[in-house]
């Protein structure tokens, strides 16, 4: 059982998007205590060859300067800050500047390299916040209340297979394209199925997490020309096993549900917000609920700006 | 009629439900404030008490109680009046998956529409939907009546074995061991006195365009009652 959320405002302008997605994980903390994360779209300000890397350091003499001479040999850092985290380590936050975004995933794997060392991710057009612990704990530790935008999802963990830690939070993010993010309450158990075609396209996958393979199979999809809604419709079809999942991209989001309808969601909207959530009780911190809608099994829900 | 009202702002759903069932030995009615879509409302409660709870429920509302009447002036998540024995429970919005899942009798009423396996393993009671019912409404029913005054989804009555589905609406397909029946005269009677007692009230021509699901067979599974183990 895990928490999903997602909340768009109609206008496309900044609004304060962080709190209400701290708000409504709160609000389904106890779908997942183990880790949290959020995808805050439209409020970073980078320009256009701009990027922003969170790296998961270890509090160890020296490795943070390896980090940046790392990072320094491909780009330079234009900004950067550390964020204090738990466990012994920290999260090391900086800017860059890249020629094209093929390059930023070659960039994240050399930083892999080191030990000690993971990037959490790499973006242009949304924060991604994921650290394990509670909604509240993580809001403080990022600050994410004041964090502003157009939309944002996010996640709230109780982990079945893979092993808690703040990788494997979600969101999960690919770089087939830029900026599509997945948050995930379920399993897809025909996972070995869906990945091996997308791995012999040379994509690469870096947990044996099925939220991985969910958001690669998004963006394979709608980098072949697919809608986002066509490619939440034809996850439907191919993925197995109860889902239902939440895809945050720099336009919108959507909600895809399994055949069955095995994992909740629910859905309402006004003339400002479009929200979709687990439960209701998330639905309400965003917005009057007199009319909440079932997702049913098999339906896809989309909202682009 | 003893009145209380009570708030459930910063308390736990045991704290809530404890507090009702002290208040039900006294009160006749309990308005519960500020429900914030809780789960697990109202769960076991046992004495013959009218609660309305103002606003939405969570999870399992009235899951399990025996003669207590629930009014819910909002809409309600997974699996209302879950196991009831007997009572009512009354949604005034609407309604996630499993309505009335597995209830022994009692009356269950949801205005609008509702989620999916609506009356799953119901053996006994009345669940009445005013709006549409989902995928596999009446999965696995062994007993009592549904009835939809909107439309009813894919895979209705998948794998019914006892009672039957009304259904005012279209049909989207039926489900393993369902078929269509249509109404005699004491079915239009029976909806007839039921409907306006719950506020539905039809034009006397609505009753002649229900139909009815009932099983094919009583035994789908295990062939003839000679092979029974």
């Amino acid at each position: 059982m895990c928490g999903i959320a997602g909340v768009v405002y109609k206008d496309k302008k900044l609004h304060n998007v962080g709190d209400d997605m701290t708000k409504m994980l709160n609000a389904l903390q106890h779908r997942g205590p183990d880790s949290a994360g959020f995808s805050i779209y439209g409020g970073l300000g980078l320009e256009d060859n701009e990027y922003l890397l969170n790296i998961e350091v270890k509090e160890k003499p020296g490795l943070l300067d390896t980090v940046k001479d790392t990072v320094n040999l491909t780009t330079p850092i234009k900004t950067d800050e550390i964020i204090p985290s738990v466990e012994n380590f920290v999260i090391y936050r900086c800017k860059i500047s890249l020629d094209n975004f093929s390059q930023l995933k070659p960039l994240i794997m050399d930083v892999d390299k080191l030990e000690n060392v993971m990037v959490l991710n790499g973006s242009h057009s949304f924060e991604m916040i994921k650290d394990v612990g509670s909604v509240l704990e993580i809001a403080d530790r990022y600050d994410t209340r004041s964090k502003m935008g157009t939309h944002a999802i996010g996640h709230t963990r109780f982990s079945t297979e893979s092993i808690v830690d703040r990788y494997h939070a979600h969101p999960f993010q690919t770089y087939i394209i830029p900026d599509i993010t997945v948050v995930h309450n379920g399993q897809i158990t025909n996972y070995w199925k869906i990945r091996d075609p997308l791995e012999r396209k040379g994509h690469i996958f870096e947990t044996n997490n099925d939220t991985e393979c969910i958001v690669h199979y998004v963006a394979d999809k709608l980098s072949s020309g697919y809608s986002l809604e066509e490619a939440l419709e034809q996850s439907v079809i191919d993925m197995d096993g109860p889902f239902s999942y939440v895809v945050g991209t720099p336009n919108g989001v959507g909600i895809a549900k399994d055949q069955l309808g095995l994992r909740p969601g629910v859905m309402a909207e006004n003339d400002d917000v479009f929200a979709i959530a687990s439960e209701e009780v998330s639905l309400r911190e965003v917005m009057d609920t007199s009319n909440v809608e079932q997702i049913s099994p098999g339906e896809v829900r989309v909202y682009e700006i | 009629m003893r009145e209380i009202e009570i708030d459930a702002q910063s308390k736990t759903p045991r704290e809530v439900n404890h507090e009702i069932k002290e208040l039900a030995k006294d009160y006749d009615r309990i308005i519960l404030k500020n429900p914030n879509a809780m789960h697990y409302l109202i769960a076991g409660l046992t004495e013959e008490v009218e609660v309305v709870i103002d606003g939405s429920a969570g999870y399992f509302v009235g899951t399990m109680i025996h003669e207590a009447k629930i009014k819910i002036n909002g809409n309600a998540g997974w699996f209302p009046a879950d196991n009831m024995t007997a009572g009512e429970v009354i949604v005034e919005g609407s309604a996630g998956d499993g309505v009335g899942q597995g209830i022994y009798g009692g009356t269950v009423v949801v205005r609008k529409d509702v989620g999916s396996r609506t009356g799953e393993i119901m053996k006994n009671g009345t669940i009445i939907v005013g709006g549409s019912s989902g995928f596999m409404t009446g999965l696995f029913m062994m007993g009592g009546r549904i009835i939809i005054l909107g439309d009813i989804a894919e895979d209705a009555g998948e794998s019914i074995i006892r009672g039957a589905i009304y259904v005012l609406g279209e049909i989207k397909s039926l489900g393993k061991n369902a078929k269509v029946e249509e109404l005699d005269q004491d079915d239009k009677k029976e909806l007839k006195e039921l409907l306006p007692t719950y506020g539905f009230d039809l034009d006397d021509s609505k009753y002649d365009q229900f139909r009815k699901i009932v099983p094919r067979s009583k035994r789908p599974f295990y062939g003839q009652e000679s092979e029974e183990g």
